[in-house]
């Protein structure tokens, strides 16, 4: 490669002329690297952070759940989840696949609910609870959400509750008439109840025997105002 | 085939054409050099010229190579501004206002007690599960820990991160499953309006 200056122009003109494009050069070198800097800062989208085979699998489970009017938003925060406990991609993507399952079992057993009922349904059957035992709560009063009953039911699970024993409760209650108030108050006493020493189902049996309810409808039929969840999906 | 066979007078021709040595004129190449450099140029006005004359640039090593970054800066951008970071070409997306904002009017405070952590960070399915998004404050006495977040109302799953590595759910607050990951979250229920 020959250096030599250019043909054409004054000398003085060229001089200035390679000044300011190596000080172009400079400032556009300088705010390409500030920008690539950046957009590596505040990282749009942390699924990046997978391998290009995992976040191509998570991608495909996420458009399957859209596909079945599932929420994605779920998969894609357990996915996240196992990226920032460093999970391996392996688990991260049989954490999403259970997830799905999960989802798409909750979705056959309750009908059209919404996204975080099927969400807390999903957890629920995850803790260990059975599609079966989740049946009854397709029928409900309009207007009534399962979302608090079944958020203490999966911890009641969580903490050592017998799944059998936990199903039982809860669905008394529930048939009952039980409020979200009733139901938070029934997880504070049994909390308070294991930490003190006791045995985790002992404990629900008693509480769930304290707790005032109303007498339970008729097997097989919705009480008046209930209703099944049949609409369209 | 054999030697013994007869072959057609006409292979036999051609194979005689073939084998015969080419004798060429040895000033035919100047002749059509000449005759190239006679042929006269394709007419360009001035503009054109100045513009296809060929030139040497000067540059310093140094500039060459903030040229190259340049020009690799710009691939960079235009890959970035193309391409999805998994791949797949970007689409047009609705615009902000086209679409409802969420709905996040509670503040919901958070609370734990770790009286000899370092840092403690709260993580959920609001901020990604992101360790570095939403840092807890320590309280003036004791290891009280907690943090306001603003959150959509609806069913919310969480924990506590002590010193960067180690997982807690919230005591005070109904677990979750255990995921897969091996430790259970907390779950955090929102209705409308402040919970704090």
């Amino acid at each position: 490669m020959r250096f030599r200056r250019t043909p054409f122009g004054a000398p003085g003109s060229r001089r200035v002329s390679v000044r300011a494009v190596r000080a172009a050069v400079l400032v556009f070198g300088a705010s390409v690297t500030l920008r690539t800097l950046r957009a590596q800062e505040t990282e749009p989208d942390r699924l990046a952070r997978l391998d290009a085979n995992t976040r191509f699998t998570i991608h495909v489970l996420m458009d399957s759940a859209e596909m079945a009017g599932l929420p994605s938003s779920a998969l894609r925060s357990i996915a996240l989840q196992g990226i920032s406990l460093k999970a391996d991609s392996k688990t991260i993507v049989a954490a999403v696949r259970q997830e799905l399952a999960n989802l798409r079992t909750a979705r056959t057993t309750l009908g059209p609910v919404e996204p975080e009922e099927l969400t807390a349904a999903a957890a629920l059957l995850h803790a260990g609870a059975k599609p079966g035992q989740l049946e009854k709560f397709r029928v409900r009063q309009r207007g009534r959400s399962d979302l608090q009953a079944f958020t203490i039911w999966a911890d009641l699970i969580t903490r050592g509750v017998p799944s059998e024993d936990a199903s039982s409760a809860i669905t008394k209650l529930w048939d009952d008439g039980a409020d979200d108030a009733t139901f938070l108050s029934l997880w504070n006493n049994v909390q308070s109840d294991i930490l003190r020493g006791l045995n985790p189902g002992a404990a629900l049996q008693a509480r769930v025997r304290e707790t005032p309810g109303r007498p339970p409808t008729a097997k097989g039929q919705p009480p008046e105002g209930q209703q099944e969840n049949t609409r369209s999906e | 085939m054999t030697d013994s066979e007869q072959l057609h007078p006409y292979v036999e021709w051609i194979i005689r054409e073939a084998r015969r040595p080419v004798v060429t004129d040895p000033d035919a190449r100047d002749r059509v050099i000449e005759a190239i450099r006679v042929e006269p140029l394709p007419r360009r006005t001035a503009v054109v010229r100045r513009i296809f004359a060929p030139r040497v640039f000067r540059l310093s090593p140094v500039t060459g190579a903030l040229l190259a970054a340049g020009l690799v800066g710009i691939g960079v951008i235009a890959g970035a501004v193309s391409f999805n970071r998994d791949g797949r070409v970007a689409v047009e997306q609705p615009s902000v206002a086209a679409k409802p904002l969420p709905v996040s009017d509670t503040i919901v405070k958070f609370v734990f007690f770790a009286p000899r952590a370092q840092q403690v960070s709260l993580v959920g399915d609001f901020n990604d599960w992101d360790i570095a998004k939403t840092p807890m404050n320590r309280s003036a006495r004791g290891g009280l820990w907690s943090v306001t977040v603003p959150l959509s109302a609806g069913r919310h799953v969480y924990a506590f991160v002590v010193d960067g590595s180690s997982w807690s759910a919230d005591p005070s607050a109904p677990f979750a499953p255990d995921d897969g990951f091996g430790h259970a979250n907390s779950v955090k229920l929102v209705g409308r309006g402040s919970s704090l």
